[in-house]
């Protein structure tokens, strides 16, 4: 009984525990390079941004992405690399129109994420 | 995470209302809830073992929701015995001194088919063997048999009549035909062949028979030599 009680209290402290981090850690994350690509999207409009600005965001990324790795899918993480990969070589040519649609892609993305790990109904279901 | 742990517990819950409502068939010999537990780990352990995409993580959660849920359905198991009727359910007795419970077994989806071979299973022969017979909650058979019952069992008794109608294979094995057992039956009071619940007879003759709601009636047949 005792031990039972033990048990459930240990468990459900573990759940909520990582829950909690987990909604913590993937929101923080995708700010992170949410605040990166945002730089990155007006350099690009403004046609300033060069390929070594694509790498330093990609780098950003590559840091973060590790931890990721435990909490998302992997598919939706190499989906993000793929899509940074063809920015950078839109970055490396300057094509700046091909570059836009890229990066409000990957704009999208990083708020999209971060709101699939909310605790809502539509979530649940 | 938290959507992991919170849909398991709704998938956990809606597979043990599922097998409470299916009955005591579909579990075998185990509680409704270690049932689900049983049928939701096997799925939970393969999905992020064999697809690479899904961080193990996410299986891990699952399987801990699941332990969560157990223990905490054990616990209430022991301490709330209202509550551990309502999740592990109660055990039915098919069998009681006025024979063949009837709305028991349609209660738990069985059939009078599936009760003559949990008898036999129990190493009863004859439904005229036992003073009562039940259904655990995990869903094993019990049953307590009468005094000398051994005597009882000298032949093996087959189904004549099931729920109102003829078995034309045991029929024919007794070398009878329905119109002779249409007679005995008028013979113990039961005038509509649909009203039987169940007629079995032996070898030697002995029969078994009961109407639906009624109390059951056994009997020897005068039968000239034994059948089987």
């Amino acid at each position: 009984m005792v031990k039972t009680l033990i048990s459930i209290f240990i468990t459900l402290g573990l759940l909520v525990g990582i829950s909690a981090y987990e909604l913590y850690h993937v929101k923080e994350t995708f700010a992170i390079f949410h605040e990166a690509l945002e730089s990155l999207y007006y350099k690009t409009e403004n046609e300033r941004a060069s390929h070594e600005d694509g790498k330093i965001v990609r780098k950003i990324w590559v840091r973060e992405k590790r931890d990721l790795h435990i909490w998302i899918p992997h598919t939706i993480i190499e989906n993000i690399d793929y899509q940074l990969n063809e920015l950078l070589g839109y970055l490396y040519e300057y094509d700046y129109q091909d570059a836009l649609p890229k990066i409000e892609i990957l704009l999208e993305i990083s708020e999209f994420i971060p709101q699939t790990y909310s605790l809502s109904l539509e979530n649940i279901l | 995470m938290a959507l992991i742990f919170i849909r398991t517990i709704i998938v956990f819950g809606v597979l043990l209302l599922v097998m409470r409502l299916m009955g005591k068939r579909q579990i075998g010999e185990m509680q409704p809830y270690e049932f689900v537990i049983t049928l939701i780990i096997a799925e939970l352990a393969c999905i992020p073992m064999s697809d690479i995409s899904i961080p193990l993580l996410y299986g891990i959660t699952a399987m801990v929701s699941v332990y969560l849920a157990h223990q905490i359905i054990c616990l209430i198991d022991l301490k709330f015995t209202k509550a551990r009727s309502v999740l592990s359910g109660t055990p039915s007795i098919v069998i009681n001194k006025n024979g063949i419970d009837d709305t028991q077994l349609k209660k738990n989806n069985l059939n009078v088919s599936d009760l003559l071979e949990s008898l036999r299973g129990a190493g009863y022969f004859s439904f005229d063997c036992v003073d009562y017979a039940l259904y655990e909650a995990g869903g094993s058979f019990s049953a307590l048999p009468k005094q000398n019952y051994e005597q009882i069992q000298s032949s093996l008794p087959v189904i004549i009549v099931n729920e109102g109608k003829f078995d034309q294979k045991n029929v024919s094995l007794t070398g009878k035909d329905e119109e002779y057992f249409l007679q005995i039956l008028k013979g113990q009071g039961c005038d509509e062949l649909k009203k039987v619940l169940v007629m079995t007879v032996d070898g030697n003759g002995n029969a078994y028979c009961q109407a639906k709601g009624k109390k059951y009636r056994s009997f020897k047949l005068n039968w000239e030599k034994n059948a089987w």
